[in-house]
């Protein structure tokens, strides 16, 4: 079974929004639901000695994922494969999940009366194709793969780049990897 | 495009409060009964206990997305808020079993055995009703105000005393059958409560200031100096809590209902503050500003060009 | 939406499209059925993008049916501005402008028409071709903000622009006021990938953009001061001994005399006015020169510069002469134009126009290098050399201010009509407050557009364009280099939209000039161009479906098999074409047009240097305000400045500001960053509202945000070699607005 996993190389983000947009129009999300934005971190340090990083956020698909717990009628799973997702017809708008999130990664949508989020773009990616937001990224900086492929990027990614958790204190195990510079500290 | 939207709302705070302070009407009548005697609460404020949990769950599903879908809630045994559901249920047919003892027109109305494990019932339920959303909110580990065990003392706190003050003034309207002291011993038991809930109060916000994380040091501020400072620290913690201390220790029993008004007034605010205090997430690196340049919802572009 | 399409359904074609929201025309799969585009989605297959598309690129499908595009020919009912317009006909715009054009020929003569363009979104030949025929020289375009003027000089210098990189063997490159980072994603792609090989990277830039966070170097200059850094750097590279000797021995010629000319520029004398330390500029001189071979890759802002752009491009050319980084293995290649198939200059037609019409081109007494004298002086020379010339339309143009004051005041003779297309000239021509007086001025107005911008609101006729997914593309860098990328429509033109080439024809054709086209559509026009390549296709589109592109074996050192297209067949460093044309043989310092040390009286009223003009995402030029997919993310206008500065001026981030210069002042929100000198402010270019009453006199808020209210297109601002004029360096105040100040009339 796959583990499925993404890399963001903020070395390579340059804070394009490519992704954002590419999801927001591909998911067909009402302007204020924005699953993976790009934050900037900077310029910081002082003229001319400064340094800036993009973060390319999106849900974390946590291998321990406090959303889902949260979930009072059960819309809210994970599949074997990692990526957690919202049952459309049992969501009922509650926001415990967008509350339990850390990241921030759940929206409702106000015109359906559901929580939505992003789910690696699962029908794509059973089919066999990466994700809008991996695809669009002309940086390579989003990088999509199966964390249980030894083979694959991410599986060598993570195990030789010293990939960091966001907010890993917290014990949520994301599945969502950041490179950084070594002198950068998320 | 505004962000509050996104986050629990003030009917959730009326939900808690009600519900909370409905929980606690309950610990409150399960106790005298098994302990001390009975017909020590007012049938009103019997009755009053499941109505108020009934009025703050059905205000709760108006915040829903898909209000008619809210049975789905009870699907979840992990989840928090399943529980939570449930035992709120549970609380309401318990209580309102409870105060049908009262009622003489009843004819089980002198099943004392049966009472007293309605007694139970309602103490546990109503224990469970009012210190769950403590529960629910200490365990947002992202929400750095909420995050922690306070969360559930501050609660369970303030749904007693709300509890206590909402039984003086049904004893009010409605004087409790039995004994008469009743407004007398009450009185003291809010004024005490009253105290621990100032002091515990201080000491949340203190180790919340000089707190495990940064986030929380921050979160911390709003209540100290920020946008809730002042509605907190008048609305709250003087109007709401020593206040009525003072007023419940008085002799006079109408400056006493005048207190428990007053404590009402503290638990109403203390919600919708404690709500307000978990709308921030621990920020992720450049977010606040990132979300602070998006649009807020009444610009014209938004408008434009609908087809 | 393409979550609910499914795209493995029955009848679905995918067609060979290309994304044309800029003119890297990434490609693009458009997944069609029964003539309707479902979605599209980046070409894996791609050789620049690979899949990727930028946020432009990703709105394909809401740009293609917005609610808010032109797509019925309008004709002007009421008073010009007033937005009141009667549906009509193609027939009868197009015969009546026809008419409206050959009146104006017989009386005011063939130049009396002038056209206005923008970036390479049109097929600019096909307008090239309309006006030689038609006999007036007075096209012109953004052109000469925009790397045409650099190609004119360099071509001048040593018989070509590189137009490629040959970054894959290259070990150092040069970003030179160059942000790939958010105006050319698939270069910054590929710089990303050699970066982390070990190629070394130079960002020049007076802000901490996106590329130059991810530099080795960045150097923050004072915007305009190009010319003297690269003096400096010459000086360095000279007497430090890091030239090339063999090759400027061999191929150069006039070193010695640049040697001499250069002792005066040293690091020392360039510190104060570039704002950089001597050891900075040392340092990145020789990170350039020590690690060949190199690139300094294209870029258009020393061509925003004003006077002293064209000295900076030529010095700029002489740094890559003298260090051998001349179509040599990794460094920036001499492509020439394609032999092999047909060039947009050789569709242009342009030995049909008289000679007496060429030497009626406005600005072409002034401004030498894009017009007919110098233009004609090169092609002569690149034919000679490469056997075809550089393409007209882009190269040798009206000097477009120079064409607004003579709308305003009939000198040197009087300009009637104006075609504008695939522009917003009030946004993006420099000056606004000139060119929106010289659009209400003019008699006729015509405006091929998506949208009714404020421009196309002051026009006679406004005629819709077909746009990304409904026109076929080739892509051959403005149609000067030898190869080529290729492009089919994925549907036809929706509602009554046409293509660009369509309208030149049709309205030439109504002209008189039936024989002169034979093509019926754009598919055949560009399959004669492809024809000659040999791949034995029978149409534009199978050559789409089966190659898509042309890519020349790579030939490295061409000179020394044809020489250099100049009078010496070397490369000239003493450069006898300037010299010809009556301009420094060798780059002379001039400062920048406004400066704090030639006019300190000026830098007393405006302190701070401005610099505009810097793309940004997620908007392209002046376009896109209306996408709101990309508009939540930038939704407002934002300018730059130093906390330090701000804190002096009491401006907190956020705030809306005035940023004023001689010319008239406009307002943005600030934006508090360290990453720009105290002594410095950006302003984002090309703003306006399309949310708001279009009619006059609002405008769209034309003018309000608008970076060109500021710049400067006066003569004595513009370079002389070119006429390039001032969007950067230019002198500024920045002050907060308030409810009083917002009511002073300016």
């Amino acid at each position: 079974m796959a583990r499925y996993a993404m890399i963001l190389d903020t070395r390579r983000c340059i804070g394009c929004h490519s992704c954002t947009v590419a999801c927001k129009v591909h998911n067909d999300l009402p302007l204020e639901m924005i699953y993976n934005p790009v934050t900037t971190i900077g310029p910081t340090g002082v003229f001319p000695n400064v340094h800036m990083m993009n973060l390319p956020l999106l849900c974390m698909h946590c291998g321990n994922p406090p959303c889902v717990d949260a979930c009072p009628t059960g819309a809210s799973q994970q599949s074997p494969e990692g990526i957690v997702f919202i049952e459309e017809k049992k969501c009922i708008s509650c926001k415990a999940c967008i509350m339990a999130c850390p990241y921030g990664a759940r929206v409702p949508n106000h015109e359906k009366g559901t929580v939505q989020k992003c789910d690696f773009c699962k029908e794509r990616v059973h089919v066999g194709k990466l994700p809008y937001c991996v695809q669009t990224c002309h940086q390579k900086a989003r990088i999509f793969g199966d964390m249980e492929d030894e083979t694959s990027e991410v599986y060598k990614l993570v195990n030789s780049s010293h990939p960091v958790r966001l907010l890993g204190e917290l014990g949520t195990e994301p599945y969502a990897f950041y490179i950084c510079e070594s002198e950068v500290k998320l | 495009m505004d962000q509050k939207h996104d986050v629990w709302g003030w009917l959730l705070a009326v939900d808690i409060f009600l519900a909370g302070m409905g929980g606690g009407m309950l610990v409150i009548i399960g106790i005298l009964d098994l302990f001390i005697g009975t017909g020590r609460t007012s049938l009103l404020g019997n009755l009053l206990a499941p109505v108020f949990i009934g009025i703050g769950a059905s205000i709760l599903i108006l915040e829903l997305g898909r209000p008619f879908q809210a049975l789905r809630v009870f699907m979840n045994p992990k989840a928090t808020l399943t529980i939570g559901a449930w035992f709120m249920s549970f609380a309401i047919t318990f209580g309102f079993v409870y105060a049908s003892f009262g009622i003489d027109m009843f004819f089980w109305s002198g099943w004392v055995f049966a009472r007293k494990i309605f007694a139970v019932l309602c103490m546990v339920c109503g224990l469970v009703v009012a210190s769950y959303p403590g529960v629910l909110l200490g365990r947002h580990k992202g929400r750095p105000f909420w995050n922690g065990p306070g969360m559930i003392i501050l609660f369970l706190l303030s749904s007693l005393v709300t509890g206590v003050a909402a039984h003086i003034l049904s004893g009010f309207v409605l004087p409790p059958s039995t004994l008469t002291d009743v407004l007398g011993t009450f009185p003291k038991l809010a004024a005490g409560l009253l105290t621990f809930q100032l002091l515990l109060w201080f000491g949340y916000i203190l180790v919340k200031r000089s707190g495990g994380t940064s986030a929380e040091a921050i979160a911390s501020q709003r209540w100290i100096k920020g946008d809730l400072s002042s509605i907190f620290q008048i609305g709250f913690l003087l109007l709401g809590t020593l206040l009525p201390l003072v007023l419940t220790l008085s002799s006079s029993q109408s400056t006493q209902a005048i207190g428990a008004a007053l404590v009402l007034l503290g638990g109403i605010i203390m919600r919708i503050l404690v709500i307000r205090g978990g709308e921030d997430r621990t920020w992720l690196p450049g977010e606040q500003k990132y979300r602070s340049r998006l649009p807020k919802g009444d610009e014209t572009f938004l408008r434009a060009w609908n087809k | 939406m393409s979550k609910n399409i499914d795209l493995e359904q029955e009848g679905i074609q995918v067609k060979k499209s290309c994304c044309y929201f800029c003119h890297q025309n990434c490609g693009v799969l458009a997944y069609v059925k029964d003539g309707k585009v479902l979605d599209i989605e980046g070409d894996l297959d791609f050789p620049t993008n690979q899949g990727g598309l930028c946020s432009r690129g990703n709105i394909a499908m809401k740009h293609l049916d917005h609610p808010a595009r032109v797509n019925y020919p309008l004709k002007r009912v009421g008073k010009r501005g007033a937005g009141e317009w009667q549906q009509i006909s193609w027939e009868q715009a197009l015969n009546e402008i026809a008419e409206k054009l050959s009146k104006i020929r017989d009386e005011f003569g063939a130049e009396a028409v002038a056209t206005a363009g923008g970036t390479q979104r049109t097929d600019d030949w096909a307008r090239r071709r309309f006006m030689n025929l038609f006999g007036s020289p007075n096209g012109f375009h953004n052109a000469h903000l925009c790397w045409i003027p650099t190609f004119m000089v360099e071509t001048a210098i040593y018989g070509w622009c590189p137009f490629d990189l040959d970054l894959d063997n290259s070990r150092c490159l040069v970003l030179w006021g160059q942000n790939p980072g958010a105006s050319g994603m698939p270069e910054i792609h590929h710089i990303m990938d050699l970066k982390a090989k070990g190629l070394k990277v130079i960002v020049i830039d007076p802000r901490y953009t996106e590329t130059a966070a991810k530099a080795d170097m960045w150097l923050p200059l004072r915007p305009g001061s190009d010319l003297a850094l690269a003096l400096a750097w010459l000086h360095v590279i000279i007497y430090e001994g890091l030239f090339d000797p063999e090759f400027v021995d061999e191929w150069c010629v006039g070193f010695g005399e640049l040697a001499d000319h250069v002792e005066q520029y040293s690091p020392e004398w360039a510190e104060p006015l570039t704002w950089l330390s001597a050891d900075q500029i040392r340092e990145s001189a020789r990170m350039y020169a020590m690690n060949k071979p190199g690139n300094i890759q294209w870029g258009t802002s020393i061509d925003q510069i004003g006077k002293s752009a064209g000295a900076a491009m030529q010095a700029r050319a002489l740094i890559r002469a003298i260090t051998g980084n001349l179509d040599a293995p990794g460094s920036d290649l001499l492509t020439g134009p394609s032999p092999d198939f047909v060039t947009d200059e050789e569709m242009e037609a342009n030995d049909q126009l008289p000679d007496e019409q060429k030497a009626k081109q406005i600005g072409s007494d002034k401004f030498k290098m894009v017009t007919w004298p110098g233009y004609s002086r090169i092609a002569e020379l690149t034919k000679e050399v490469w056997g075809k010339a550089p393409t007209a339309e882009w190269m040798c143009e009206a000097h477009p201010p120079s064409v607004f004051r003579a709308i305003l005041t009939e000198k040197p003779y009087p300009v009637k009509a104006l075609l504008v297309s695939a522009t917003n000239p009030i946004n993006s021509y420099g000056e606004s407050k000139l060119t929106l007086e010289a659009l209400k001025a003019v008699e006729f107005l015509v405006t091929c557009e998506y949208w009714l911008t404020p421009t196309a609101m002051l026009s006679d006729y406004v005629l819709p364009v077909a746009g990304a997914l409904e026109r076929p593309t080739i892509t051959s860098s403005y149609g000067c280099a030898d190869f080529l990328l290729a492009s089919q429509r994925a549907i036809q033109p929706m509602y009554e939209r046409r293509n660009d080439y369509n309208f030149w024809r049709d309205l030439g054709i109504r002209l008189g000039q039936g024989e002169m086209w034979p093509w019926e559509t754009v598919e055949d026009a560009y399959y004669s161009k492809i024809a000659p390549l040999g791949y034995g296709v029978e149409s534009y589109d199978e050559f789409v479906e089966n190659y898509r592109y042309h890519f020349p074996e790579r030939e490295y050192q061409k000179y020394k098999r044809i020489g250099f297209a100049t009078p010496s067949k070397k490369v000239e460093l003493y450069s006898s074409v300037l010299e010809e044309l009556g301009y420094p043989p060798l780059p002379t310092y001039i400062g920048p047009s406004e400066n704090e040390v030639d006019d300190p009286d000026l830098a007393k009223e405006y302190p701070l240097v401005l610099t505009t003009g810097g793309g940004f995402m997620p908007f392209h030029h002046s376009e896109h305000f209306q996408i709101k997919e990309l508009r939540f993310i930038r939704h407002e206008p934002y300018m730059d400045i130093n906390p330090a500065t701000a804190a002096e001026l009491s401006i907190k981030d956020g705030d809306w500001v005035w940023i004023e210069t001689k010319r008239g002042r406009i307002k943005q929100k600030a934006n508090l960053t360290q990453g720009i000198d105290p002594r410095v402010v950006y302003t984002q270019r090309g703003w306006w509202y399309p949310e708001r009453d279009m009619r006059e006199p609002e405008l769209g808020g034309y003018l309000e945000s608008n970076a060109n209210v500021l710049t400067s297109v006066a003569d004595d601002d513009c370079d002389p070699l070119s006429g390039a004029w001032a969007n950067r360096g230019l002198l500024c105040k920045v002050y907060k607005v308030t409810d009083a100040n917002e009511k002073e009339a300016k």
